[in-house]
């Protein structure tokens, strides 16, 4: 999946950070939080290429039932669309 | 105002003793020569003083600091941008993931340095307004830079910059304070205002005590009337409400170095989850002080931070404030001990008659206003 926005992201105090580079910050001026789940999505996004797909990956690393991944996924990827992250 | 993700990092990098937040100092260079500056050299001066880092340090020493926490970057000087290498220097530092802002005179921010700012802006640009006239600025500043300036400034806030208008309130410039607060206004910029000119102690150490600044009593009077007549109705409700408590709300203390109050030590950020970094590498809990400083490119950044922390963690505040009615509005913080009376737990005269002025400025206002309590 494409990431239209240029963000870096950091662990910092145990925290995951989204911190936007580039023109991005101008859009974006401050920073993204993610929790455990939702950073693991950030990093498979550029490799993904379809909802399903990160569902399939989480489901293969978490101890989590399908249906609950699928409305973890939806959420997170609704958050990020809303901020024009992605499309 | 601080986001509650900062508040958040900083409350949590103190637990784990994080350098959340740092600034660079890139030069002592300034093209302004104003009187009450602390930090402003000469090129000749500063060649006997010292080397500035030159950018691959200050890159090396950003890598450094990313790896032990750091997220907040301000670069300042002097005037930063009098830097060749500037963008080199912000442009790398903010790819790397650092949320960088700027303080600057306003004075270069036009042409390519403006449009590079616009491709990749800083998260915001702290420019101090030093009066409302080209006159104004001839007096306190050496150059007649008004107009410029603000033609700089509205057009980064036309481009979408976040500007914050920082004034330092001087005798040269004080009858522009409120002409200054309204400019701010029209051009969307938050304004911060200080009479208080810390002693410039890192550039003359005989000036303990003093700077070219207002009587500490005409300067809490300042203070109080400037915050009365630029607050909302709702505004000054908490602000009274807070000072019949005995407190100052923090919006009037500095927004970068706050901490709460903590017993008799040290209660602002600075070595706790803050570091100052000067030009030629010594860093510092704060940009006021000469010392406690330790040279990160002889120690590196991460055993000059666990210095500085343990240096700022061992000073004690004076015992005569620790006791004092006032002390959650006066604030007295270390450097300005440091910087009035040469010693961290000696009572800065001139900052504890600026806040007793302040308190009694305001309740007059008060009751001119609201009537008797």
């Amino acid at each position: 999946m494409d990431i239209k926005q240029q963000f870096v992201m950091r662990e910092v105090a145990g925290e995951y950070l989204l911190i936007p580079v580039g023109k991005t910050s101008l859009d974006l001026n401050g920073m993204i939080t993610l929790n455990e789940l939702g950073a693991e999505i950030w990093k498979m996004l550029p490799e993904v290429k379809d909802e399903a797909e990160i569902v399939q990956r989480i489901l293969a690393d978490y101890d989590i039932d399908e249906a609950t991944a699928t409305a973890d996924v939806a959420e997170f990827l609704g958050h990020i669309r809303e901020l024009s992250i992605i499309i | 105002m601080e986001t509650k993700i900062s508040r958040y990092l900083h409350a949590k990098g103190k637990r784990l003793g994080l350098p959340i937040n740092g600034t660079f100092e890139l030069t002592p260079r300034c093209n302004f020569n104003c009187k009450m500056c602390y930090v402003h050299l000469t090129e000749s001066e500063q060649q006997k003083r010292g080397r500035e880092l030159t950018a691959d340090q200050w890159i090396k020493i950003g890598e450094d600091a990313i790896k032990a926490g750091t997220v907040f970057l301000l670069l300042t000087g002097g005037e930063p941008t009098l830097r060749p290498d500037f963008l080199e220097i912000f442009r790398t530092l903010k790819a790397m993931g650092l949320i960088v802002s700027i303080n600057s005179n306003g004075m270069l921010l036009q042409g390519e340095l403006f449009h590079a700012l616009c491709e990749d802006p800083p998260s915001r640009i702290n420019i101090t307004l030093y009066g409302i006239t080209n006159e104004t600025y001839e007096k306190q500043c050496g150059l007649p830079a008004y107009d410029r300036v603000i033609t700089n400034i509205k057009n980064l806030r036309e481009a979408g910059i976040e500007v914050k208008v920082n004034m330092s309130v001087t005798p040269d410039n004080s009858d522009d304070l409120q002409a200054v607060y309204d400019k701010a206004k029209e051009l969307g910029a938050h304004v911060q205002s200080t009479p208080y000119m810390f002693p410039p102690i890192r550039l003359h150490p005989e000036l303990c005590g003093q700077n070219f600044r207002l009587p500490a009593d005409e300067a809490g009077c300042m203070m109080a009337e400037h915050e009365f007549a630029n607050s909302t109705e709702d505004q000054l409700k908490r602000r009274y409400d807070a000072l019949d408590k005995g407190i100052l709300l923090p919006s009037d203390r500095d927004e970068e170095c706050l901490e709460e109050a903590e017993g008799e030590a040290m209660h602002c950020r600075g070595g706790v989850t803050t570091f100052w970094l000067d030009w030629d590498g010594k860093m510092a809990p704060c940009g006021q002080m000469s010392e406690p400083a330790f040279d990160v490119l002889k120690l590196g950044f991460n055993e000059a931070w666990q210095r500085t922390r343990a240096a700022a963690a061992a000073i004690r505040l004076p015992a005569e404030c620790s006791v004092c009615p006032i002390k959650n509005i006066c604030h007295p913080c270390a450097a300005m001990c440091y910087c009035e009376t040469g010693n961290f737990n000696k009572k800065p005269e001139y900052v504890c008659k600026m806040r007793q002025s302040y308190i009694g400025r305001m309740q007059e206002l008060r009751d001119e206003r609201f009537g008797g309590r």
